[in-house]
């Protein structure tokens, strides 16, 4: 990746959390981010560790009950936080779209496609669109999404299209408004595999074609590896690990990396690996100092008291953990 | 070995308003004492339903199940007693499958009171959290005082408290984040092992069957495509259908990418159970399909000493034609 390229979306240390009966969930703590025009990011980690979070934070569609402490979005340098609703619905129009893990739920149950699709279209266009414009369009992104028989799928309801079809779909949907930037959070996780496969491949060729961005949320290492250009690893609401996605793989530093890794069942056998003893920390009263520590095999007095800072360690490979402070100043 | 159960010709069938559906059409298979069998298809395969009907959940269209050497299917939905304390299951997903009104405690002495009278309550429920490596203060908890792992842990321990021989898992890890995964496997692997237990392992991951089954069944459209032991099944894949699941799995290392086959074009998506294409129920995906595939139905046969395969490139002729016949499509 051109490292002068500019960054199309710049997160700085966002502090979100969300206010709950027993008290606030500190979440997100100082989760910083970028992406490049064009780039292919992955943001990894378990499930509860603040990734949709964090999207939802960029795309500000959090629930009421979140609390933003702190930090700032930077879309193309415009503080997207800060924003009014009326600029960031014109940003959600023409730049930035988002796909959903769960294709079911993120179509409307009771309307059919041509609706749901024709209201997009209109919503993200500023002329009027006369209706044969509007069908036109239509087809044009179900095409792009590698749909066949696009009339057919117009006329279907939700129900009547495998999940693989609806996520194509939901592809086409969101290309409508994504020209730059797309957020994709775990788009082939509930599909099967080979249907995975198939809408990986899709996506990945649709956004180096349109040389649009595309942040990758997901748990799978494996799909990550196979996607994308750059690697954040989040845990429990916190950067651990950020590298290019070949060096990650060949030299994972923090012990969570590391951890996850060997946890994936290998294809080649060997035994299943014992995964990592504990579970993600609560978020009502989460560990001062690094957020691994209760997990962690390394843990030293120094991780308890304060969080570690990224370092880098390598080109462009950074990694927060106490482990590697000595001996490299 | 001997088989523990038989499974012979099974099929089950679901009259709906839309036509038949046929889940499980006409499938055979052997699982021998004390072996895991993998049985791995997409959504949709009909696995489940295999399952379901080894449990006794739905009495199967026509077809035998034998365990233990008796016809099992003839009880229908009415087990005896014996048998619903021999056969036990564990589901996908624990938060559904456990009753949340109910602690760890009262979940777990209901199958000690029916299936073993006589037991002290109390301490076979410390005894059974001992074993699936639950704390015993959890004893008094609610499911949602637990993590999704330890929810799984108290249905495998719930499973575990009729005393059984066999175990249907149902993707019993698939709801779980991969770093918990390894703790449930690993147990379930240990206790196999401590009580002679036999698994019949239903999932859609073939890594993870590759390191803990015995044996491994493709399942497609209701159907049985490909069976082998797991050593061989992985090194020598036969089916197009296996090819295509294998080099679609998104792998970490190098190894992995080395082992897995040739990239097979991935067309196309598994047809809804009403609309099952004739011949092979594969052929529309199938990028070394022809004529013959789309008419005939290719018989599951023996190829080499157990693995069995379910397709024309190899039951015409001898097995160098067929050979031959894969490599020009390549």
């Amino acid at each position: 990746m051109d490292e002068g390229a500019e960054r199309i979306l710049e997160v700085k240390n966002i502090m979100v959390g969300y206010k709950v009966y027993e008290g606030e969930l500190k979440v997100l703590r100082e989760v910083s981010f970028y992406v490049l025009k064009g780039e292919k990011v992955g943001i990894i980690g378990e499930s509860a560790c603040g990734k949709t979070t964090a999207m939802k934070t960029v795309m500000r569609i959090l629930p009421s009950n979140s609390i933003v402490w702190g930090g700032q979005v930077l879309y193309k340098g415009k503080n997207m936080l800060a924003m009014s609703k009326k600029d960031v619905t014109s940003l959600r129009k023409h730049n930035l779209s988002m796909i959903f893990q769960d294709p079911s739920s993120a179509l409307n149950p009771v309307f059919k496609i041509r609706q749901q699709m024709y209201d997009i279209i209109k919503y993200s266009s500023d002329e009027r669109l006369t209706k044969e414009e509007i069908h036109e369009r239509a087809i044009h992104y179900l095409k792009e999404a590698a749909l066949p028989e696009v009339e057919r799928i117009l006329d279907s309801y939700p129900f009547q299209l495998s999940g693989g079809m609806k996520q194509r779909v939901n592809i086409a949907m969101s290309l409508v408004s994504a020209r730059e930037l797309l957020i994709a959070d775990e788009p082939g996780t509930a599909l099967d595999v080979t249907i995975e496969d198939q809408i990986m491949r899709l996506l990945k060729t649709i956004v180096e074609r349109e040389h649009i961005s595309i942040i990758l949320i997901t748990h799978s290492l494996g799909v990550v590896k196979g996607f994308v250009d750059r690697v954040y690893v989040m845990y429990a609401g916190t950067i651990v690990e950020v590298a290019p996605t070949k060096s990650l793989f060949s030299n994972p530093l923090h012990p969570y990396t590391r951890m996850l890794m060997d946890s994936v069942p290998r294809l080649i056998g060997g035994g299943v690996p014992e995964g990592i003893p504990g579970v993600v920390p609560s978020y009502l009263d989460p560990p001062k100092g690094c957020r691994f520590i209760t997990r962690c095999p390394f843990r030293m007095d120094v991780c308890g008291q304060s969080p570690p800072d990224l370092r880098e360690i390598d080109q462009g490979h950074y990694v927060a953990c106490y482990l590697y402070n000595e001996g490299r100043s | 070995m001997s088989a523990l159960m038989e499974i012979s010709g099974l099929k089950k069938y679901f009259k709906t308003r839309a036509g038949i559906v046929k889940a499980v059409d006409d499938i055979s298979f052997e699982i021998e004492e004390g072996s895991i069998m993998g049985l791995v298809g997409e959504s949709g395969s009909g696995k489940t339903t295999v399952g379901n009907m080894i449990i006794g959940v739905y009495r199967p269209t026509s077809g035998i199940i034998k365990y233990k050497g008796e016809d099992i299917s003839k009880f229908g939905e009415k087990r005896p007693k014996w048998l619903r304390k021999d056969i036990q299951m564990v589901f996908q997903n624990p938060a559904s499958s456990l009753n949340p009104k109910r602690t760890v405690r009262q979940s777990l002495a209901l199958p000690i009171s029916i299936h073993r009278p006589g037991a002290p309550v109390t301490k076979t429920i410390y005894d059974l959290m001992d074993i699936v490596d639950l704390p015993t203060e959890f004893i008094d908890r609610y499911p949602d005082e637990l993590g999704g792992g330890e929810k799984q842990l108290v249905a495998i321990a719930r499973a575990l408290a009729t005393e059984p021989t066999f175990i249907v898992l149902d993707e019993p890890t698939s709801a779980l984040d991969v770093s918990i995964q390894g703790k449930i496997i690993n147990i379930l692997m240990k206790l196999r092992k401590e009580f002679g237990l036999s698994y019949l392992f239903i999932t859609h991951n073939l890594s993870l069957m590759s390191n803990v089954a015995d044996t491994v069944a493709i399942m497609y459209l209701g159907k049985i495509k490909e069976v082998a032991r797991t050593e061989e099944f992985f090194r020598q894949p036969l089916h197009p259908y296996t090819k295509l699941l294998l080099s679609s799995i998104p792998v970490i290392t190098d190894d992995e990418e080395r082992l897995k086959p040739q990239k097979i074009p991935n067309i196309g998506e598994i047809s809804g159970a009403l609309h099952i294409p004739k011949g092979c129920s594969f052929h529309p995906r199938c990028p070394f399909a022809w004529e013959l595939c789309e008419d005939v139905d290719p018989p599951l046969l023996d190829l080499s000493k157990g693995h069995l395969c379910s397709c024309h490139l190899y039951s015409s002729g001898s097995d160098s034609s067929a050979a031959q016949k894969s490599q020009v499509s390549e």
